[in-house]
C-alpha cells in the first residue's frame, strides 16, 4: 500500500567547525520556517545521542540530509541509525553547481555568504517538493 | 592526562530545534574568535560519532568543555560515549537564568539579546578556559 | 491499558498519564486519600518550552480550584500555574529549584510541583477530566497548535 508522504524530515549537519556547517544550518532552518506544514527538523546531535522521537520519525518518514562538507556526518549518521535518506545534499556541491564561492565565515555571514545560504535553501526546498510529489 | 594543556576543546550541541542550541554555538564562537583565540578549538560533534580519528584524538588529548542546549545533553553524552569525561559541562539555559534581562530569540541566527548573552557567557567562561589550558583541575 | 495514553504528531509523542485527573487548562492532579500532587501535562510543557524560571507559592498557601499558584517562565511564555484542586499547599517540590528542567523531562513524575491537602475534592471533581477525556481534548489542542504553524 503506497503511503502518502505528508512530511519530510530535514537533517542538517551541525557543522560547528566549518563554514559549510553554518550554511547548512541556516539554509535548513529557513526551509523549516517557511514550510512548517511539510517539513520537520531532526536535531542531529539528539538523533545521534539516542533521541527516540528523532529516530522514530526518521525511520517512518522520508529524510533529506544536508551536509556542510565531504565527511557527510548527517548522511552517514542517518544511514547508520535509521536507514538511507531519500536525498543527500552536500553544500560544497550545490555551491559549485551554481558557481558560488564557498563561504569562509563561521558566523556573521557577509551578504554574498547569505546569498549562498539562500541558494542552498532553494535546493533543499526543491528536494522536499520532489519527495512530496512522489 | 597530566601537565600543561595548550588547547581547550569547547563542544556545543548546536541543536537546531531550540534557541539554546544557537546560544551554545555562538558562545563557542565567541570563545574561539574573540575571548581566547588560539586556545579554544572546536570540532563538529557528529565526527565523534562517525569515529573520525582526528576528532577522537582531539578530545582525548585535551580538556573538553561541553555546552548543551537542553537537558538531553547531547554534547556531553557524545563525548562520554568516547570514554572521555568532559572537564566541565554547561547548559545554555543556565546562561539565560543568570542573565534574565537578555532573553534570546532566533534559532538559525540569534537576535541581539542572544548574541549579547553568548558574549557574556564566553567572558564568564574565560577563567575556566585559562585554568584548564594551564593544566588545572579537571 | 498501559501507563500512558499516547499520540504522535510529526516527531513528537504526547503522553497522558492514566489514573490522573486533568483540568482543561492542562494541569494534572494525582490523588491519594486526602492529598494530591499537581503538575503540568506533557502537552503543556511541550507547547510552552523549556522551563527557565519558576515562581512558587509557599507552603501553607490556601488555593481554590483554578486559582493561580505561582508562575512558570519559559523562553516562549510566562504562564500561571493554575491549581486543578482546592486545598492547602503542604509541600513544594524542592528539586525544581536547581532542576526546573524536571518539569519538561518528567512532567508526571519527578516534575511534580505541589503537594496539596485537599479541601473539597468531591466538589472539585466536577471540574476535572479523566485521563481518557483529557486525551481527546489534548488531541484537539495539538491540532489547533499545528494549524497555527
Amino acid at each position: 500500500m503506497a503511503l502518502e508522504v505528508l512530511k519530510v524530515g530535514v537533517v542538517s549537519c551541525s557543522g560547528e567547525a566549518i563554514p559549510g556547517g553554518t550554511v547548512s544550518r541556516i539554509a535548513c532552518r529557513k526551509v523549516l520556517d517557511e514550510r512548517p506544514g511539510e517539513t520537520v527538523t531532526i536535531c542531529l546531535p539528539l538523533f545521534i545521542a539516542g533521541g527516540k522521537e528523532e529516530r522514530d520519525f526518521a525511520g517512518k518518514y522520508p529524510t533529506i540530509t544536508v551536509d556542510g562538507c565531504e565527511k557527510r556526518c548527517a548522511q552517514r549518521s542517518t544511514e547508520r541509525l535509521s536507514g538511507k535518506p531519500s536525498k543527500s545534499l552536500l553544500v560544497p556541491e550545490i555551491l559549485k553547481k551554481h558557481g558560488i564561492d564557498p563561504p569562509t565565515s563561521l558566523r556573521n555571514l557577509r551578504p554574498e555568504e547569505k546569498a549562498a545560504t539562500q541558494v542552498v535553501a532553494e535546493e533543499i526546498a526543491r528536494a522536499v517538493d520532489e519527495i512530496l510529489e512522489g | 592526562m597530566s601537565g600543561k594543556a595548550n588547547k581547550v576543546v569547547v563542544l556545543p550541541c548546536s541543536g537546531i530545534g531550540k534557541v539554546y542550541g544557537a546560544i551554545a554555538r555562538e558562545t563557542t564562537y565567541e570563545l574561539m574568535e574573540r575571548v581566547r583565540p588560539g586556545v579554544v578549538v572546536t570540532i563538529c560533534l557528529p565526527l565523534l560519532v562517525i569515529e573520525d580519528p582526528d576528532a577522537k584524538q582531539l578530545v582525548t588529548d585535551n580538556p573538553v568543555i561541553t555546552i548543551d542546549g537542553c537537558p538531553k545533553s547531547c554534547a556531553q553524552k557524545s563525548v562520554e560515549a568516547q570514554g572521555v569525561k568532559p572537564a566541565r559541562t554547561y547548559q545554555a539555559i543556565g546562561f539565560y537564568k543568570a542573565h534574565k534581562e537578555l532573553k534570546p530569540g532566533g534559532i538559525a541566527e540569534l537576535d541581539e539579546n542572544g548574541r549579547n548573552l553568548a558574549a557574556l557567557a564566553a567572558d564568564e567562561l574565560a577563567q575556566i578556559v585559562d585554568e584548564l589550558a594551564a593544566g588545572g583541575q579537571e | 491499558m498501559g501507563e500512558f495514553l499516547e499520540t504522535t504528531y510529526d516527531k513528537f509523542v504526547f503522553k497522558v498519564k492514566v489514573g490522573f485527573f486533568y483540568s482543561k487548562e492542562d494541569f494534572w492532579a494525582s490523588v491519594e486519600g486526602n492529598v494530591a500532587l499537581i503538575g503540568v501535562s506533557d502537552f503543556l510543557q511541550k507547547a510552552r518550552g523549556d522551563v527557565a524560571f519558576l515562581e512558587t507559592a509557599e507552603t501553607g498557601t490556601e488555593v481554590k480550584q483554578g486559582q493561580e499558584l505561582g508562575k512558570i517562565e519559559t523562553i516562549k511564555a510566562t504562564f500561571g500555574i493554575l491549581s486543578p484542586v482546592s486545598g492547602k499547599v503542604i509541600e513544594v517540590n524542592s528539586d525544581l529549584e536547581s532542576s526546573s528542567y524536571l518539569i519538561n523531562e518528567d512532567p508526571y513524575g519527578a516534575g511534580w510541583i505541589y503537594r496539596i491537602a485537599l479541601r473539597n475534592f468531591d466538589g472539585d471533581r466536577g471540574g476535572l477530566l479523566s485521563a481518557e477525556s483529557y486525551f481527546e481534548l489534548m488531541k484537539e489542542k495539538i491540532a489547533e497548535e499545528m494549524k497555527k504553524k
